[in-house]
């Protein structure tokens, strides 16, 4: 009877320190560390470093500004991005968004993305920077001169993003994949733009003009 | 199995085969159990009784043993039974009723993408509807489905259906269903695919013939309206 007692005690115990425990644990959680604490299922397709990884499709996200990541999360959770049908790739990353269901998760993984320092990207694809350089003055109006991006005109940066990922999302904004969906406001202002350079060559040579920006060398 | 809703023609066929086996499973389960316990307590240890050990050698105190194992090869039979019955109907045939419609089923890592027949009824013609998450199909109505996957396995599943499918890459899986009961219905994914499998879930939209042909007229004019703008 006397150990029947004292096992009872020490389950109670138990229960009372484990769940004290959780109590202690949550909001530290939310305080502190909460965006890299996110950001580890991104590194599944992301990478690391945020560095992006061409075999799983997934683009380089280090150091994308706090606005653009939080704008393309919402836009993934909401379907403005994401649900087309031959967006294979966006409905790759949906379902992702749709795990930040925390208050405040979108904003502290967008915030811990913007503060990864940016990975200059090994060039993989052909293609003319000069012939480019011409050709990218409209691309700055939105993207700046230098491919900082500019938050008033919604144009996230360029420099950092591999080549064959800018080259991937030209050709969904040409076919409509993306930037077809009236909440996506700056991707409606994109998709436009990207059926002024109407041939693989002349996106490439964009490409390799915005790999110059970006610091890169062969 | 009212609790859980029955939304498809052989639903019931489905759960009448699982129940029969939790029954049948049960008796033999709360029999032995309860043997066992019986016998733990009637043998317990006594003053002065020696245990026996039996090494199974002999036939004798096995008899009782060999008849339970044979009523339940002879309750075997009617679980093979009812099993194979259920699945002839829902895995071996297809309907061949003239309104039967079909559809493609598309999974991949981590969504659930549908391509339905336009108002003409067929699928490959320019009025084919594609749509991400969400099947819109007509009451009563017999369809037969293709289940494609993109990547990796995939297992669509409809609980209220009580369907589930396997899908692997490589292969175009054919099955069907008719839906019952007109309303929104979950698909779960119930084969792991990595680390998003838990997140694409998708839905089955349950239509009166009014309501799909209004849906579909909606998605025509908006498709053409698509077209127009680009």
């Amino acid at each position: 009877m006397r150990t029947a007692k004292n096992l009872f005690v020490a389950c109670a115990a138990l229960a009372l320190f484990g769940l004290t425990g959780l109590a202690i644990a949550a909001p530290a959680l939310a305080e502190d560390g909460q965006g890299e604490a996110l950001f580890n299922l991104c590194t599944q397709c992301h990478g690391n470093a945020g560095e992006g990884r061409q075999n799983l499709e997934a683009p380089a996200i280090a150091g994308l500004p706090e606005w653009y990541v939080t704008t393309q999360l919402n836009n993934f959770m909401s379907g403005a991005r994401g649900t087309h049908f031959d967006d294979i790739q966006g409905m790759r990353m949906r379902p992702m968004s749709r795990s930040l269901t925390g208050e405040g998760d979108v904003e502290a993984v967008s915030a811990y993305v913007a503060s990864l320092p940016i990975v200059t990207p090994a060039r993989t694809l052909d293609g003319d920077a000069a012939k480019g350089q011409g050709m990218y003055a409209l691309c700055a109006s939105c993207h700046a001169i230098d491919g900082t991006g500019s938050e008033p005109q919604g144009g996230p940066p360029l420099i950092g993003q591999s080549d064959w990922y800018l080259l991937s999302q030209l050709k969904k904004y040409q076919a409509g994949i993306r930037g077809r969906d009236p909440r996506d406001t700056f991707g409606l202002m994109m998709q436009p733009m990207s059926l002024t350079l109407p041939t693989d060559e002349s996106m490439k040579d964009v490409i390799a003009h915005i790999m110059t920006l970006s610091g890169e060398s062969e | 199995m009212d609790w859980i809703v029955q939304a498809s023609t052989y639903a019931d066929d489905v759960d009448g085969a699982i129940l029969l086996i939790t029954y049948l499973v049960g008796f033999w389960f709360f029999l032995t159990a309860g043997l066992f316990f019986w016998l733990i307590f009637a043998f317990r240890k006594r003053d002065g009784v020696e245990a026996e050990y039996l090494t199974g050698g002999e036939q004798q105190p096995k008899k009782f043993i060999t008849w339970a194992h044979m009523l339940v090869l002879v309750c075997d039979v009617f679980v093979v039974i009812a099993a194979i019955q259920v699945w002839v109907e829902i895995k071996q045939t297809l309907p061949d009723a003239p309104e039967t419609q079909t559809v493609r089923i598309v999974s991949q890592q981590w969504a659930w993408s549908f391509i339905h027949p336009g108002p003409d009824g067929q699928l490959d013609t320019a009025d084919d509807i594609k749509t991400v998450d969400d099947l819109h199909i007509e009451v009563d109505r017999p369809y037969i489905y293709e289940l494609t996957s993109r990547d990796v396995l995939h297992d669509f599943s409809v609980i209220a259906f009580r369907l589930k499918q396997d899908a692997v890459p490589g292969r175009v899986i054919t099955g069907w269903f008719q839906a019952t009961k007109t309303g929104e219905f979950e698909i779960q994914c119930a084969e792991m695919c990595g680390i998003g499998h838990g997140l694409m879930p998708g839905m089955v939209h349950v239509q009166s013939p009014e309501e799909h042909a209004a849906w579909m007229a909606s998605k025509s004019n908006g498709a053409m309206l698509a077209q127009a703008g680009r």
